[in-house]
């Protein structure tokens, strides 16, 4: 499979960009950011699809590996069916808390940014980042501090068993709804929480239904931008430079707009909806429910097998060691 | 008219073969619609009764609803049922409309050809990819091989349409099912 | 090259070729043109597939088939009874009934599909019966089941509420006053119709006979109670409200009725099997259809030739409105919203408008687009489960689109229409 997009020297080729969300989110971000840099420093343009415009994560996903899109942005959680190991960011408290440890943590990972890399390629993708979207935030209909708050509450997850797993380790039961029927299903109280970052829970206005907010510093939503390979390594070195820069600029630009981005929107949800409660979970409190992520970690590792034990364990390490600087 | 009463249909082996899969496809179709109303209200009894709801179910209709779709357009096709707007065929005279039958008939056959050829492609390279479906962990390419199933026999049955109304005297919407709009079934 | 795709789909169209020719040959032009050659068929495909995935979709087989076995068996009958021992004796009662019963339950089950079939299948033939004409009856149903899109919980609004950054809750009081509007100008046709045309009128019931009527529907009013009850009281979702149906269903006219029998549940199973796959492979197509344009980036140069970032608030307004209600002629509303609202959302920023006004101009032309030929998914399933002809389905529809097009012209005078409600449960 080659590329369509049309190459010529002095005109510069335009080039076909999709993401997972939409107008204004971290994804099209950081995907006006990349299409900046390739414009002001080259002949070539980016033309940049949101959600649904061509089809869910998984077709523009595949619509890749086919060469008619060069660049895709896709959540590794929607990458589990390609590539299981992806899931890995579903396990809790795998990573830091705080906004500036996630940033280092992204920029010196081993994990992530050599052992990640080979497994893309393994499906024809060059990965050119993996970014922090955001904090998973949980809002509930009323707030939990413990496990036993959990107790018979639905919690709306993604269809996948390892975050299906992180929930049912966590006292609640997990229920799988696609995400047009979230709202509906928070309104009417089929579901009693959900979990999202928080730029998700206010501009998909689900504090509105759903107005207990639980930081429960479990994880980020994480993800990863990537080219289809031979598109990527049939181009010139310079532009394959001027692609990595790109990607570096766009990556360095979203390290700076996300820390803050939190407070920002619930700054904006409590100015629309002051009755919304926020819950901290204290140190303590969250050390009841990180006691049940090796559960998970089990779970991840039968899927998984010894890479995905390898991967972890890198991951561990990975996390040891900027909570140390 | 003929002097001999012509009728719908297919004689011969040709004609039994044809019986038998007609017997084949609405067994698949509606055993697959029971099988999604028992899914999904397993699924609702689940998480109603015992808290819980089946991971799998989603995807076990997604898979049910694929089947459907592709089992159940070469039966329409077989019934003549499937949506048209024949505003303009209806006024023309029958010879005209079974000229006209002729070239729908194998056109169409001819486009789900087409289809079939392509989605047989489309299947290898989600094959090759080697994606699965996320909870039940069987391969994703699994759901899509009753697509250029379905599409060859739409195609069957369009290119019998077309022979049909070559050689009679009357139109036929399907090879089943003479031209009109009396209730069928 | 679009230009040449509507071309050959209208004459593939008006030809009498099966309704998936037209879209489909459209789709493979796009793609020969786009890529050169055949070369990306296989994402023809792909997309084929991505129509038809939607788990929302799982609610319209479900609904379908709760609705044949309620039809052939006892209860549809006895709960058309019911409300005919009430309103048969007033003029146009009946029609006016239907199309409350649709609005309603298209509201609450989230599918104007399932609407079309669950509803209409049990009262046309009462209204036939009555003395309405069939392409009266089946337009009514029809545009009655797509106001729907304007009342709360509707897929659409969420949509768009998403993509726009527009509070949900907002545009969902917003679409309420919009929606009862449109079913009250929908009422009084019908009344005049009725009057016109002459539809003769039952002799009222007396209360002995009401009370035998709701006596015998007491079983059947289950129905109402898991749908309505169900999904706004938290219980069900729509697609477990449908399957729940399909199972209330069965034990009330396999087991209490004792009408139906097993063989007859394949013959439903099939049939219902049938109108899906009729209805589906339209949707699939369509899908096909709507990404190579979204790909070729069509209506984004399109827009962009009228100059619609620097309009004014009329004329993007005017733009929205015949924008969306002419994609919806031809594509899922779904779609429909996912790649145009992004596209005028700089248009709607610019001319200062207020978004929640704009979100039910959109769904309110997203209805009327999806109930106007040529294409439109509740047309086609008219003519999957009532076996009529295309042209008698869509005969008696343009007064309903001059209602909804004359309230779309009133909303954005009046926007108090929508706003109204809105403002006192928000401002
Ligand atoms: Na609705
Ligand atoms: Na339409």
């Amino acid at each position: 499979s080659g590329n369509d997009a049309p190459e010529s020297e002095t005109t510069g080729s335009t080039w076909r960009y999709a993401h997972e969300e939409f107008e204004g989110d971290v994804q099209d971000v950081y995907a006006h950011k990349f299409k900046e840099y390739i414009e002001a420093n080259s002949n070539h343009s980016i033309q940049i699809f949101r959600f649904g415009e061509l089809g869910e994560s998984d077709d523009i996903m595949e619509q890749t590996q086919a060469g008619i899109l060069q660049f895709v942005n896709q959540s590794p959680g929607f990458t589990g069916s390609l590539i299981p190991e992806a899931q890995i960011f579903f396990i809790p408290y795998l990573m830091p808390v705080a906004d500036e440890d996630v940033v280092r943590f992204f920029r010196t990972s081993v994990a992530i940014n050599d052992m990640f890399t080979e497994l893309y390629a393994e499906q024809g993708l060059e990965l050119l980042s993996m970014y922090p979207e955001g904090e998973m935030v949980v809002t509930a209909d009323t707030p939990v501090r413990s496990p036993e708050d959990f107790r018979g509450k639905n919690i709306r997850t993604m269809t996948n068993p390892l975050l299906a797993e992180t929930y049912r380790a966590f006292g609640a039961t997990p229920t799988p709804l696609p995400w047009g029927e979230v709202y509906g299903a928070l309104q009417t109280n089929i579901i009693q929480g959900q979990e999202n970052p928080i730029f998700w829970i206010q501009s998909g206005g689900l504090y509105e239904v759903s107005p207990n907010l639980i930081f429960t510093g479990h994880g980020w939503f994480t993800t990863a931008m990537m080219a289809n390979q031979s598109f990527y390594q049939g181009l010139p070195g310079e532009d394959q430079q001027l692609i990595r820069d790109a990607a570096a600029h766009a990556f360095n630009y979203i390290t700076e707009y996300i820390p803050g981005l939190g407070d920002r929107m619930l700054e904006r949800i409590l100015e629309a909806k002051p009755d919304v409660t926020v819950t901290r979970l204290s140190e303590e409190e969250q050390q009841t429910f990180r006691d049940r992520a090796p559960q998970v970690e089990q779970r991840f590792i039968e899927m998984t097998g010894e890479r995905g034990a390898r991967l972890l364990e890198q991951f561990k390490q990975d996390l040891d060691k900027v909570m140390q600087d | 008219m003929s002097k001999k009463k012509e009728k719908p249909g297919l004689s011969g082996i040709p004609g039994r073969i044809d019986r038998w899969m007609n017997h084949i496809e609405a067994f698949i179709l509606s055993t697959s619609v029971l099988l999604m109303v028992v899914n999904t209200v397993a699924n609702v009894i689940g998480r109603f009764f015992f808290g819980e709801s089946l991971f799998f179910s989603e995807e076990v209709n997604r898979i049910l609803i694929v089947m459907i779709t592709f089992a159940g357009i070469g039966y329409a096709a077989r019934h003549g049922r499937h949506i048209r707007m024949s505003a303009f065929y209806d006024i023309l005279p029958v010879r005209a409309r079974r000229i006209l039958m002729v070239c729908i008939a194998s056109f169409t056959s001819l486009i789900m050809l087409f289809l079939a050829y392509f989605s047989v492609g489309y299947i290898a390279s989600v094959y090759n990819t080697g994606r699965v479906l996320p909870t039940m962990g069987f391969p994703l390419y699994f759901i899509y091989l009753w697509v250029p199933l379905g599409f060859t026999i739409t195609a069957i049955q369009y290119a019998l349409t077309a022979l049909k109304n070559a050689v009679s005297k009357k139109a036929y919407l399907a090879v089943n099912v003479e031209d009109g709009y009396e209730d069928m079934e | 090259m679009a230009t040449i795709m509507l071309t050959t789909m209208i004459v593939l169209l008006l030809l009498g070729f099966p309704m998936m020719i037209p879209l489909i040959v459209g789709a493979i032009i796009g793609f020969y043109i786009t890529f050169d050659g055949f070369s990306q068929m296989n994402i023809l495909i792909q997309q084929l597939m991505g129509g038809i995935r939607p788990t929302a979709l799982i609610a319209v087989p479900m609904f379908i088939f709760a609705a044949e076995i309620m039809t052939r068996g006892h209860s549809a009958e006895r709960l058309v009874n019911m409300v005919m021992a009430f309103i048969g004796h007033i003029k146009g009662g009946l029609a006016v009934s239907t199309a409350a019963s649709c609005t309603l339950f298209g509201a609450v089950s989230g599918s104007t599909q399932a609407t079309v079939v669950a509803v209409g299948s049990p009262l046309r033939p009462r209204m036939l019966e009555a003395g309405y004409k069939d392409s009266f009856t089946l337009a009514l149903i029809i545009n009655s089941s797509d106001i729907a899109f304007l009342i709360p919980p509707s897929i659409g609004m969420i949509l768009y509420g998403i993509i726009s950054g527009t509070s949900i809750g907002e545009l969902f009081i917003a679409g309420i006053g919009p929606g009862l509007l449109i079913l009250l100008l929908f009422s009084i046709y019908c009344v005049i119709y009725a009057i016109i045309k002459k539809v003769p009128t039952e002799p009222r019931s007396t209360w002995k006979e009401r009370a035998i009527a709701v006596k015998e529907a007491l079983w059947p009013l289950g129905f109402p109670v898991i749908i309505v009850g169900g999904i706004y009281g938290g219980i069900f979702s729509p697609t477990e409200a449908a399957a729940v149906c399909v199972l209330y269903a069965i034990i009330l006219e396999f087991l209490i009725f004792r009408v139906l029998f097993i063989p007859d549940l394949f013959k439903i199973a099939k049939s219902t099997g049938l109108i899906t796959a009729v209805v589906f492979i339209l949707v699939a197509v369509g899908n096909g259809f709507s990404w190579i344009l979204s790909f070729a980036h069509i209506p984004q140069n399109l827009l962009a030739t009228i100059g619609i970032n620097e309009a004014g608030p009329y004329t993007v307004m005017f733009a929205i409105a015949v924008a969306f209600f002419i994609a919806c002629m031809f594509v899922d509303p779904i779609v429909v919203i996912l790649i145009l609202t992004p596209i005028f959302a700089p248009a709607v920023a610019n001319a200062g408008l207020d978004p929640v006004l704009v979100g039910v101009l959109i769904t309110l032309m997203v209805a009327i687009g999806s109930a106007t030929p040529p294409f439109g998914c509740d047309i086609f399933t008219a003519i999957a489960i009532f076996k009529r002809p295309y042209w008698e389905v869509i005969k008696g529809t343009p007064p309903f689109i001059a209602i909804l097009i004359s309230a779309g012209v009133l909303i954005t005078l009046f926007p108090q229409i929508a706003l109204f409600l809105r403002d006192m449960a928000f401002r």
